[in-house]
């Protein structure tokens, strides 16, 4: 397995509080990887340090060997990256439709969103704001499917949905790396559905990695009670 | 009557478009770019300068130099201003209070320099762009042209700010960057170049203002730079936010303040109606400050702390060198010394902002106000015009002068107790500018006064001694607010505020007590200030010189009284040694520069002699191979016996 | 005995949303009492009721049976109810020392007549006892050997150490502490459990807000489960053993 990002001794500050203590995490190329951990275990901030959106006190992004480090956050998402933050991922102000077309020029483009979320089909004119916080996980996830980027990072995806329907988004998640090639890394709380089948997980604790392996590891279920 | 009203109704118009435009500039410039800039009304200014040079000056065609002025010079001001000073804060994360100060430095910087290229005088010649000449519309009504231009360019402007975020792809970016910033930046926006854009519009829409404006009156550095400043009332009257609401209230406060010169109440309330009438903006600021405490406020906590390095340092050397400058003036010529007088003034004025802002972590953009107010006091006990009271000896209306300003420090603390940031810095500039316009501007107060300096001590050399004396009571009374446990109070509320009130700091308690010592202290100086002339003056205590203060304390270092001793050293000698505008100019450059030595230019030399003396201890991660075996066994030891990790 | 912090019928609308819901707790002394739930459950809302920073819409808060309800925040701290903030309240322009110092000045109120003798440079009462509080607390955190330092450039761990010193130096009777293992690594997190289960025994009452499940299965006696602004009644420590998750 190819890595495709990673970061390298990542420390992340958000002022008096370090977020990360140096940690190392890789993303297989094309496949889907996992990163698990509990709220404050730095998940997020390892997503975000990937999409740039934090600064690195300490440490290195790698992105297919090349330092982007100081690449800025825009310029990671013109290069084909997708991040979807766990709050705030959607433009409350625009319609369904305008969103799609920040991404995709023609109504065709569209299809793989409709195909992954069919209840989207008839909410194209409402404003996002107004839509559940299920239906606009479901427009943030869109954009990221619809945007052609090669590597997405999804923030819990599955939040705000019904069981069925985050069984249904992991599903549709691990297709765009076995069947799309793209590499996708979903952080959540739980290895559940779909998730079992990530190429690597990763779990977290307290800034830390605390496990990195297949899921089917021997060591993960004893070292991952976190 | 009725063409009385209408004709009023049209006058208003005039400054009523242009502070439309101020808000629209205002707004957007603050929603692309998270940045209120207190430098639109100097940059309306230099524009109009700028005009004038070129047409009057250089007899350029009108149209080429508006062509110039409008389309290339403003907004090359606003994207210069982006790319020197607002992206390089926002690259370093910085918080309210240094964008704040940058901006101030901008303006400071900008009326500095209008200073030196054209002089403090009014110019009553600006070139108006287009005729006064009247137009009968289809009604019937009679419409002066330029009335008709200046609602049409409104209007455009408007109407392009609406078309362009609807229709194109930066009005596209605009408005995923206002709605969501992060996200913007997320699906490949470069946030930086839409806000470069804001910055370019809102400065063309401050150099149309300007060159709207100021026809109707005279032009000079500190006139149209604070009307159009006052003007920024609609902006926060707006929320920051809804464009129409803005251009509502900027065309219903003109064409009132307008309508109000028709008014003729009984002659009591006369003066008051007449300075109300002049001032509407300034009252729909005060009223927008106060209804809406929680403008930009948010997250702007330790906002004021930036500004300081909170380093108890204290350097003998300097305070020597500073002890030998302060003394100098007294082997000086008589006219070399009465022009020092101004400096031991001028620096207990500036202790206020050390007190108010580097220890309690308050911003005060109003100090000038109570420097005012305590030479206005003491003018009018000596003169035996304050409400009944008898002439005071001197020696008696100073003390007392300074007593009754104390309390009215609770005008800007009572608020400071709810207020953060940017709000508390508009809320405290607000009451500055009421004070003056509403006080000093009153005959009511200001007549038949005046101010002589303490019996026995009329010469220079003496009250210069005299003036000496207080700076070194004073010092010392500010020394008590830095050290022990007051200081240490303070301190923790400027740091943390919570926090503070989480250890049992009396918080709203403190923030009182520092604007009340703020006050008195800006009340002695300025006392001071007016006996060193002789007069009370209302153009030493001019909002804009508070601006010009405040950045020159920031500068120095917010929390550093010697800074504050120099600040007015440098102050008073570049001006009365050079050309007046050069300290200004001098101050608006290094707190446009502040980024680069955070904590201002004293603290920084200190921190630089400190740290080449003695090494300062680094940070506690020190890693196990710092310690010998012996340390390692002492650390241990430790740890096992108090239970924690490092 | 009356608990050292007790509230009944907490509730807090803002928005027209119900963030607390007529909530009772007991926070008992000589114990550590812990607060779990999703984000949004209402725990923060709670917390700040508690200590002041927020009035409730209504119900009482009362601390050693005094109601306290309609104190600001720094009287209720002089009455000996402290409290720790998730993202860290130290003062960055102080050493360590001073900020420790600063918790144990605050037992004395500032009053106006102290406020007028700080400006003349009068020394202070309690100036003594203040300072063997800081010279404990420092010692009981093991920062005796930091306290010169300069607060602004310390690593995480330590700032939590300082914070919490400042903390006791004031001889709180009540703490209350909001997430206070963020952004502590494994061995930090565990040496702030031991140092919390040694003030209980101290006969401190303490609550605990927290994500770390591990932790305040370490450390607490109750814990207390908050969703929708309502709490789901307490289980006893011995009831999780079983390794369930707690939510």
């Amino acid at each position: 397995m190819s890595v495709e990002i990673e970061l390298r001794g990542a420390r992340v500050r958000y002022g008096p509080l370090e977020a990360l203590h140096g940690v190392d995490l890789a993303m297989p190329s094309g496949r889907l990887t996992v990163l698990l951990g509990r709220n404050g275990s730095g998940r997020s901030t390892a997503l975000h340090a990937l999409a740039g959106i934090v600064p690195l006190s300490g440490g290195r992004v790698l992105w297919r060997g090349e330092d982007v480090t100081g690449l800025d956050a825009f310029r990671r998402a013109r290069r084909g990256l997708a991040l979807v933050p766990e709050q705030r991922a959607v433009f409350g102000s625009l319609t369904v439709e305008e969103h799609f077309a920040l991404v995709t020029g023609d109504v065709g483009g569209r299809t793989p969103a409709f195909e992954a979320f069919p209840a989207l089909r008839g909410l194209l004119k409402r404003r996002v704001g107004t839509l559940s916080g299920g239906e606009q996980r479901m427009v943030a996830v869109s954009l990221a499917l619809l945007s052609g980027a090669g590597v997405l990072l999804l923030d819990e995806p599955g939040q705000g949905l019904a069981p069925a329907a985050a069984a249904r988004m992991h599903q549709v998640l691990a297709e765009q790396a076995a069947d799309g090639g793209r590499t996708v890394v979903v952080a959540e709380q739980q290895l559940r559905g779909a998730l079992r089948g990530a190429a690597v997980v990763h779990v977290l604790r307290r800034g830390s990695v605390a496990f990195t392996g297949e899921p089917a590891e021997p060591g993960f279920t004893r070292r991952t009670r976190w | 009557m009725a063409s009385l009203t209408v004709d009023l109704a049209l006058a208003g118009i005039a400054v009523g478009s242009a502070a439309a435009l101020t808000g629209i500039g205002l707004i957007v410039t603050y929603r692309a770019t998270g940045v209120l800039n207190l430098a639109h009304g100097a940059i309306a200014m230099v524009t109009a300068y700028l005009l004038r040079q070129l047409v009057v000056v250089w007899h350029w065609p009108t149209g080429a130099a508006a062509a110039l002025c409008l389309l290339v010079v403003a907004p090359g001001i606003g994207v210069v201003l982006d790319l020197l000073v607002f992206r390089p804060l926002a690259a370093r994360g910085a918080g309210t209070a240094e964008t704040l100060v940058a901006t101030l430095g901008v303006f400071v910087l900008l009326v500095g320099a209008a200073f030196l290229a054209w002089g403090g005088d009014a110019r009553a010649d600006v070139p108006s762009l287009v005729s006064a000449r009247p137009v009968t519309l289809p009604g019937g009504l009679s419409v002066r042209l330029d009335t008709l231009v200046q609602f049409g360019a409104v209007a455009v402007v408007a109407l392009a700010v609406a078309a362009v975020t609807r229709w194109t792809r930066i009005g596209d970016e605009l408005r995923a960057v206002v709605d969501n910033r992060r996200l913007a930046v997320l699906r490949g926006i470069d946030a930086d170049r839409v806000a470069a854009v804001g910055w370019a519009f809102g400065s063309f829409t401050a150099g149309l203002a300007g060159v709207l404006l100021a026809p109707y009156l005279r032009l000079d550095p500190y006139g149209l730079s604070l009307l159009v400043l006052e003007t920024m009332a609609v902006a926060v009257g707006a929320g920051m936010r809804s464009l129409p609401a803005a251009v509502f209230t900027a065309l219903v406060v003109g064409v009132a303040q307008s309508e109000l010169t028709a008014l003729h109440p009984t002659a009591a309330a006369q003066p008051l109606v007449q300075a109300v009438g002049a001032n509407l903006f300034v009252v729909a600021l005060l009223v927008s400050v106060f209804v809406l405490p929680r403008i930009g406020g948010v997250g702007a906590e330790r906002a004021a702390a930036a500004l300081t390095r909170g380093r108890r340092t204290t350097s003998p050397v300097g305070w020597a060198a500073c002890a030998v400058v302060l003394l100098l003036p007294l082997g000086l010529r008589a006219m070399d010394l009465y022009a020092a007088l101004q400096v031991p003034a001028l620096a207990i004025v500036l202790l206020s902002i050390v007190v108010v802002t580097g220890y309690g972590g308050q911003i005060s953009l109003g100090q000038a106000g109570y420097a005012g107010l305590g030479a206005l006091f003491a003018a009018m006990l000596s003169s035996g015009t304050f409400f009944g009271l008898p002439p005071l000896d001197e020696f008696a209306a100073l003390p007392l002068a300074v007593l009754l300003v104390a309390p009215l420090g609770l005008l800007t603390g009572w608020p400071a107790i709810r207020r953060r940031g940017l709000a508390l810095a508009l809320t405290t500039f607000a009451l500055g500018v009421a004070v003056s316009r509403f006080v000093f501007a009153q005959p009511f107060f200001t007549s038949g006064l005046v101010l002589n300096r303490p019996r026995g001590l009329s010469g220079d050399r003496a009250f210069y001694v005299f003036e000496l004396a207080l700076l070194t009571a004073a010092l010392l009374v500010v020394r008590n607010l830095h050290r022990g446990r007051l200081g240490r109070a303070l301190a923790a509320m400027r740091d943390h505020e919570q926090g503070a009130a989480a250890a049992g700091v009396p918080v709203p308690r403190l923030k009182l007590f520092a604007f009340a010592v703020g006050a008195a202290s800006a009340a002695l100086g300025g006392a001071l200030l007016g006996m060193a002339g002789r007069a009370f003056d209302p153009a030493d205590f001019d909002p804009v010189r508070g601006l010009l203060w405040f950045a020159a304390v920031v500068v120095m270092g917010a929390d550093s009284a010697l800074g504050a001793v120099l600040a007015a050293g440098l102050l008073v000698g570049l001006d009365t040694g050079t050309h007046e505008g050069v300290s200004a100019l001098v101050v608006g450059v290094l707190a446009v520069l502040l980024g680069r030595f955070p904590g201002g230019l004293v603290n920084t030399v200190l921190t630089r002699r400190e740290e080449r003396g003695a090494p300062r201890a680094g940070p506690l991660v020190a890693p196990d191979a710092v310690l010998t075996a012996e340390g390692r066994r002492v650390r241990d030891r430790v740890r096992s016996a108090s239970g924690r990790g490092p | 005995m009356t608990a050292p912090l007790a509230a009944r019928g907490i509730t807090h609308r803002y928005g027209g949303f119900t963030a607390v819901d007529g909530v009772d707790l007991s926070v008992p002394a000589g114990r550590v009492t812990a607060l779990v739930g999703h984000n949004g459950a209402g725990k923060s809302t709670l917390f700040d009721c508690l200590c002041g920073t927020v009035r409730p819409t209504s119900g009482r808060v009362f601390l050693a049976g005094r109601d306290v309800t309609r104190l600001p925040d720094h009287a209720r701290a002089r009455l000996g109810l402290a409290r720790t903030f998730q993202q860290l309240a130290v003062f960055p322009g102080l050493t360590v020392e001073e900020n420790v110092r600063v918790g144990a000045e605050q037992r004395r109120g500032l009053t106006a007549p102290g406020l007028a003798a700080g400006l003349i440079g009068l020394p202070q009462p309690g100036r003594s006892s203040a300072r063997a509080a800081t010279r404990a607390a420092l010692r009981l955190l093991d920062l005796g050997a930091s306290h010169r330092l300069r607060a602004a450039d310390l690593p995480t761990g330590t700032l939590r150490r300082v914070e919490l010193a400042r903390v006791l130096a004031s001889s709180p009777t009540v703490l209350l502490l909001d997430e206070p293992a963020a952004g502590l690594d494994q061995d930090e997190a565990e040496a702030l459990g031991r140092v919390l289960r040694a003030l209980a025994a101290d006969g401190m009452a303490l609550l605990l807000v927290e994500h770390d499940l591990d932790l305040v299965q370490r450390v607490a006696d109750t814990v207390h489960e908050m969703a929708g602004g309502r709490l789901l009644g307490p289980g006893g420590a011995e009831e999780r053993e079983g390794g369930g998750e707690v939510r």
